[in-house]
């Protein structure tokens, strides 16, 4: 099935496969997620990777550098331009500059997911001086005890605010990212006031996923109830983007967006998961879906100390089941879903972690579906009125 | 013998939903394709009811959009042929 927006003046497809070889689609490998270390220096009660707690600057368990090499220069060839750093918190790593360093001198682009506390002058602009840098830096709340409540670790607020000034002040405009939760909700419009005044570029909202820490919150009632994470993306869309310049993202799945805000003029894209061209990189140096693999030994395909990288990403059985699969053997309303081409199931890795199922529908969708509140425009149905067939206008999504 | 595209008429089994901020969605059954319109692509594809020429069209978009280019009915027309090549919309063709 393809897939395509119209823009008026100008389109916007899908990242589909870019060649074809005899019969066989060819998958590029655009990137790799390094998770350098399975440790953390903070303890942050909704993480989805759990990485084990460490009172340091640095790891004692980490990805070793020489390893960290080979695995570049195998997927040089495969398609690599991307290299994303995270972790456990990947500051962490004994070796971070040189890792760094490397990234610089392959010409590869670097993104950085990291809590921000460990950033300092001199390492910001190492970072800032790789080739079109993206750095990310966690805060859950505008004041030390909302963040250090989710985070687990005193002092961490003013670290990472810290942190985020540092990027800013070697050049990069670093997004903030604010997991919501009940906790921190009202705290989403001082957020950007925060942001803008840190220097940061963009601020993404992210959902509470129902995965390993996070899942316990959901169970408590810390997570925030579908209703309310639907109506707080539409305020967030409509109500506060205009009020900033930076730009806002809501994590919410596609079906959920309005049109304008991905592909009007000062539109953002359609943010998904780039499942067909990434491969993770565990701490120990196995390869696996994604970080999903510190939890779920299936989603771990080989290592690489015993394995070529190009026969983990041509032939593992279950990256090939993915590649035949999406978006078409998606279930339940994924599979009912308009947008499903686009969003491909938002998280695979997230919907097999709650059954053990790739086809699963994503939890956030399925629960809008249960609760009839997924936007009708944006599911398949051929005869749900003569109405539509005759192209007037059909409904608005329910608010 | 020469033929004239006169108007140009929706594919009704094409499924257009619009929104609530006027941009819309054409899904096609058939394929699963799905198409996104801006405002000024939704308001043209309501228009095209084979009885409304692209000019008439270019004078509405300009009565209710403002800033509307002088280009607009180029567009309008480079947007209907994509969507006559993709069997969304038909044309009514006559023979002088």
């Amino acid at each position: 099935m393809s897939e395509k927006i119209y823009c008026g003046r100008g389109t916007a497809a899908r990242g589909d496969p870019v060649s074809t070889d005899s019969e066989t689609r060819r998958y590029p490998l655009y990137q790799l997620y390094f998770y350098l270390t399975d440790e953390c220096n903070l303890a942050c009660r909704h993480c989805w990777i759990a990485p084990k707690y460490q009172n340091a600057t640095k790891a004692t368990s980490f990805l070793p550098i020489d390893l960290f090499v080979s695995i570049i220069r195998e997927a040089q060839p495969l398609g690599l331009m991307t290299v994303k750093l995270t972790g456990g918190e990947p500051l962490l790593h004994p070796q971070f500059a040189e890792m760094v360093d490397i990234v610089k001198r392959e010409g590869l682009k670097l993104v950085l997911e990291t809590n921000g506390t460990l950033m300092a002058s001199e390492i910001a602009e190492a970072i800032a001086s790789c080739k079109n840098t993206f750095v990310s830096v966690s805060l859950d709340g505008t004041d030390a005890t909302t963040h250090e409540w989710v985070r687990g670790v005193p002092g961490s607020y003013d670290t990472a605010c810290a942190g985020v000034r540092h990027l800013a002040d070697a050049g990069l405009r670093p997004q903030v990212i604010m997991t919501v939760m009940r906790r921190n909700r009202d705290q989403i419009g001082e957020m950007v006031r925060l942001a803008e005044w840190l220097g940061a570029g963009s601020v993404k909202f992210n959902l509470l996923q129902p995965t390993s820490r996070g899942k316990q919150m959901h169970h408590s009632g810390e997570a925030l109830e579908i209703r309310e994470l639907i109506a707080l993306g539409q305020w967030v869309e409509r109500d506060l983007a205009p009020t900033t310049t930076l730009n806002l993202i809501y994590d919410h799945p596609p079906a959920f967006r309005p049109l304008s805000r991905m592909f009007g003029d000062h539109g953002d894209g359609c943010s998904v998961c780039g499942i067909f061209s990434i491969l993770g990189v565990l701490s120990d140096g196995s390869y696996a879906l994604c970080g999903i693999g510190e939890s779920l030994s299936e989603m771990i395909f080989g290592h690489a100390r015993t394995d070529r990288l190009v026969d983990i990403w041509e032939h593992t059985p279950m990256l090939g089941e993915i590649r035949g699969g999406l978006p078409e053997k998606l279930e339940g309303v994924c599979g009912r879903c308009l947008m499903k081409g686009r969003c491909l199931g938002s998280c695979l890795a997230q919907n097999y972690y709650r059954s053990g199922d790739l086809w699963e529908p994503y939890w956030f969708c399925e629960e809008a579906e249960r609760a009839g509140i997924f936007p009708e425009t944006r599911k398949v149905g051929r005869g749900a009125g003569a109405e539509e067939h005759l192209g007037t206008l059909v409904s608005e999504p329910p608010s | 013998m020469s033929k004239t595209i006169k108007y140009h008429v929706r594919n009704p089994d094409i499924v257009f939903r619009e929104e609530f901020d006027d941009w819309a969605i054409l899904f096609d059954p058939d394929t699963g394709n799905v198409f996104g319109l801006n405002p000024t692509g939704a308001l043209a594809w309501k228009m095209l009811d084979g009885t409304t020429s692209v000019k008439e069209i270019a004078e509405a978009m300009m009565r209710l959009f403002s800033n509307v280019p002088e280009e607009a009915p180029a567009e309008i027309m480079q947007f209907i042929d994509e969507l006559v090549e993709r069997g969304y919309v038909g044309q009514d063709v006559t023979t002088p």
